[in-house]
């Protein structure tokens, strides 16, 4: 799962450079870029796994590269955005100096956005640590698969448990990416949330020696000292080396710990490198079988039917999940919120929320309300009041304080200000996270079909277990037209609202 | 024009769209001469520095710089100009995230080949030289710091020495101290001059502050409303003359009147103490 994140996070690089408007070497390649970035995301990763275990039969390299091309998706959409909202600045002051292009991107671009870059990937790693669960039900080694085989041979207490570690492990990602955020953005965490909280308490515990250390620095060479020529050289080689404060001891560690963690994951999955090299010669006759597409024994009406239905779940569950996390997105907020034990316990439950896979969810659901769309879209709603919810809190308290200020020195109550001032500038972004919902649950919901949840996944998964490779090509071409739709009624609704 | 100018502009016409942003303008520099832009924000004196470095290109005209014609250059050869050229900006342009030494350094690259991440991948004598420009502004001992972490005029200083890194001729300053207080302004602009001095650079450098340019400038170049509209050197200029400056590049009469009563009041203020 790390492996597929990682590799998602080192090719979205390039794409991302070539699809954000100002840094495309031109208009056909930021086209391309764009597309690539729509294509991966629009291709569900069950069925990317289905064609690897295709064509490497069982094991962890399958599930590595669908959750790895899955996500770059995702994670080269929201760079290209994050470098097209840069300062120009520094990048344009590189070029003065008479940079070259690609040293302009390294030199001033890339520190920019690699708070946001890390940021995303930190996400997507949380959403492909869901995802594993699902593929685990296509066949990928891993939590997955035997969470799958606990559920299929009725031991719920096993595959509970399993979905509690799964719980857990969201929560300390969650944890890490609150710490790894604070330290790169260089600002305190002030937050009440879970992942901030221990940020604190490891900040705290340097926060002395930091103190002490800068002292020293700047006793040694001030700016009124006169130069002397004699000691300058001196100081200028001693300079040379970056004093060993405990900021740059701790970056160092979380740095070689990162790093630990990742050549862990390696060497964990186990990966047969080989296989990377032969399967190469298989991929035509795979190819051949999912051409061209065709729907199979059931007839277009069905099929179409069928994704009307994942349509109405994503839309259902994208507007009841909206409704929810206003109220408990806005309580959560640190600006709106009437006393820190409401936020607390707002964040917490988001937390909470999120922690639980809805994959998981809608398996208990189907188990309380039997199969049916129900099930699913109770499921995606209440995973989607996690992630909006989160989304609307941060963006409330991301607002400019001043209007607030100015509100509730005008004697304005505080609902007043919530809805003059903080909602009205929250909107533009409430839109955008609406959408990316929405997006985010059309393919969600076809995922759900796979373990019950009504709608297309179920003949995806039909399609794929009785090896009717053209009808999975039929439906990734449906899926595909849909996110299309749905990412031009965005982009067109975003300009509408800015 | 003398073989000693560095710079030679003349023709130089720039539209944006239906917006003439610089009209005809032509003038040159000699080496070594301290020179300012003068004109209020929308004069075009932005424009023009942009067009000496090849950040813009004109929509007629000849701009050389340093024996090169700029509009002609591209790639390789417009980036070996530029390195021979500084420049600094109004919003400073650091890399917030970077730390003081790191922004620096990254005025070296245009010598150095490839992208650069981080401070281990230039070479020990690049970052020796901008330990040494850092303290030549005064800033050594924040070479370690993020540069946001700065305030506004130690933010300028370090763009300075990101500039000093380039080893430049010329020196081009886009209103360097429009955002800072009046002391940092006056401790930045006074070590543009210092440094100037020192290694013989070309400086041109555009401001609004009409006191600060006739107090800092040897020659004065006004702009005003994409027109070439003055072009003198400072020293010896009598009342009359600043009077004129001030008329030629303020907009507004009620300004300039203003102005004008200032100029005369203080002298007879000054005779009836005695």
């Amino acid at each position: 799962m790390l492996c597929g994140t990682v590799l998602a996070a080192v090719v979205s690089v390039p794409v991302a450079y070539i699809a954000a408007a100002n840094t495309t070497p031109g208009r056909g390649w930021q086209a391309l870029g764009r597309f690539v970035t729509v294509l991966t995301r629009a291709i569900p990763d069950v069925v990317l796994a289905m064609v690897f275990v295709l064509i490497f039969s069982l094991g962890t390299l399958p599930g590595i590269l669908a959750i790895g091309i899955h996500s770059i998706g995702m994670i080269s959409k929201l760079f290209a955005d994050a470098i097209e909202q840069i300062d120009e600045g520094p990048r344009r002051a590189i070029r003065a100096a008479g940079g070259s292009r690609l040293q302009e991107f390294a030199s001033g671009i890339l520190p920019q956005v690699l708070p946001s870059w890390v940021a995303t990937v930190l996400h997507r790693n949380d959403i492909n640590l869901r995802g594993s669960v699902i593929l685990g039900y296509v066949g990928v080694a891993g939590l997955g698969l035997e969470m799958s085989f606990a559920f299929k041979s009725l031991d719920y207490g096993l595959g509970l448990g399993i979905a509690l570690v799964m719980f857990a492990l969201c929560v300390i990602m969650e944890v890490v990416s609150s710490v790894v955020r604070a330290a790169m953005l260089g600002i305190q965490p002030t937050g009440r949330g879970l992942g901030d909280r221990v940020a604190r308490l490891a900040g705290r515990a340097t926060a002395g020696r930091v103190a002490i250390a800068g002292d020293r620095i700047g006793t040694s060479v001030g700016l009124d000292t006169p130069p002397s020529s004699a000691t300058r050289p001196a100081a200028l080689a001693a300079a040379l080396h970056r004093p060993w404060d405990a900021v740059r001891i701790r970056n160092t560690v979380w740095a070689w710990m990162a790093l630990a963690i990742l050549v862990g994951s390696v060497i964990v999955c186990d990966i047969q490198w080989g296989d990377l090299i032969t399967v190469w010669a298989k991929i035509p006759e795979i190819a051949v079988l999912f051409w061209p597409p065709d729907f199979g024994s059931y007839d277009a009406a069905t099929m179409f039917g069928a994704m009307a239905q994942t349509i109405g779940i994503a839309l259902a569950a994208t507007l009841l999940s909206l409704v929810f996390s206003i109220v408990i997105g806005s309580l959560a907020a640190r600006n709106v919120a009437p006393n820190g034990a409401t936020r607390t316990s707002m964040r917490l439950l988001l937390v909470t929320i999120r922690g639980i896979p809805e994959v998981i969810l809608a398996i208990v659901l189907i188990v309380i309300t039997g199969l049916g769309t129900q099930a699913g879209t109770i499921a995606l709603a209440f995973g989607g009041v996690g992630l909006l919810g989160k989304l609307i809190a941060d963006s409330f308290e991301e607002v400019k304080s001043g209007p607030e200020r100015a509100l509730r020195a005008a004697g304005a109550s505080r609902s007043q200000v919530y809805a003059s001032a903080t909602l009205a500038q929250g909107t533009p972004a409430l839109i955008g996270h609406g959408f990316y919902l929405l997006d985010t649950n059309i393919r969600a919901a076809t995922i759900l079909g796979i373990v019950g949840g009504g709608g297309i996944g179920y003949y995806l998964l039909n399609a794929g277990q009785g090896s009717n490779y053209q009808m999975v090509t039929a439906i990734v071409l449906m899926i595909l037209a849909t996110v299309l739709l749905v990412e031009g009624i965005a982009v067109w609704m975003r300009r509408v609202f800015r | 024009m003398s073989d000693t100018s560095v710079i030679e502009v003349s023709g130089l016409t720039k539209a944006f769209g239906r917006t003439v942003a610089l009209r005809q303008a032509a003038f040159s520099v000699e080496k070594g001469e301290i020179v300012v832009l003068l004109g209020l924000s929308g004069s075009g004196k932005s424009t023009l520095l942009r067009h000496l470095d090849g950040l813009e290109t004109p929509t007629s005209g000849s701009v050389r710089v340093l024996g090169k014609e700029v509009p002609s250059l591209s790639g390789r050869h417009l980036r070996a100009l530029r390195s021979r050229v500084g420049f600094v900006f109004q919003q400073f342009d650091l890399v917030p995230s970077l730390t003081v030494l790191e922004n620096v350094v990254t005025g070296a690259l245009a010598g150095l080949r490839g992208p650069r991440v981080g401070l281990w991948s230039y070479p020990k004598r690049l970052k020796l030289a901008a330990l040494g420009h850092l303290d030549r502004v005064g800033l050594l001992d924040r070479a370690y710091q993020r540069a946001d972490t700065l305030s506004g005029g130690q933010q300028q200083r370090v763009a300075i020495a990101r500039a000093l890194m380039q080893d430049p001729e010329i020196l081009l300053a886009d209103e360097p101290v429009a955002s800072l207080d009046p002391e940092s302004s006056e401790q930045v602009m006074s070590l543009i001059r210092e440094i100037a001095m020192d290694a013989g650079l070309t400086v041109v450098c555009s401001l609004h502050q009409v006191d600060l340019a006739m107090s800092w400038a040897d020659r004065i170049i006004g702009l005003r409303h994409g027109d070439v509209v003055l072009d003198t050197h400072v020293e010896g200029l009598g009342k009359a003359e600043v009077i004129e400056i001030y008329g030629r590049v303020a907009t507004s009469t009620g300004e300039l009147e203003a102005i004008e009563r200032e100029l005369t009041d203080v002298p007879s203020g000054s005779e009836s103490v005695r």
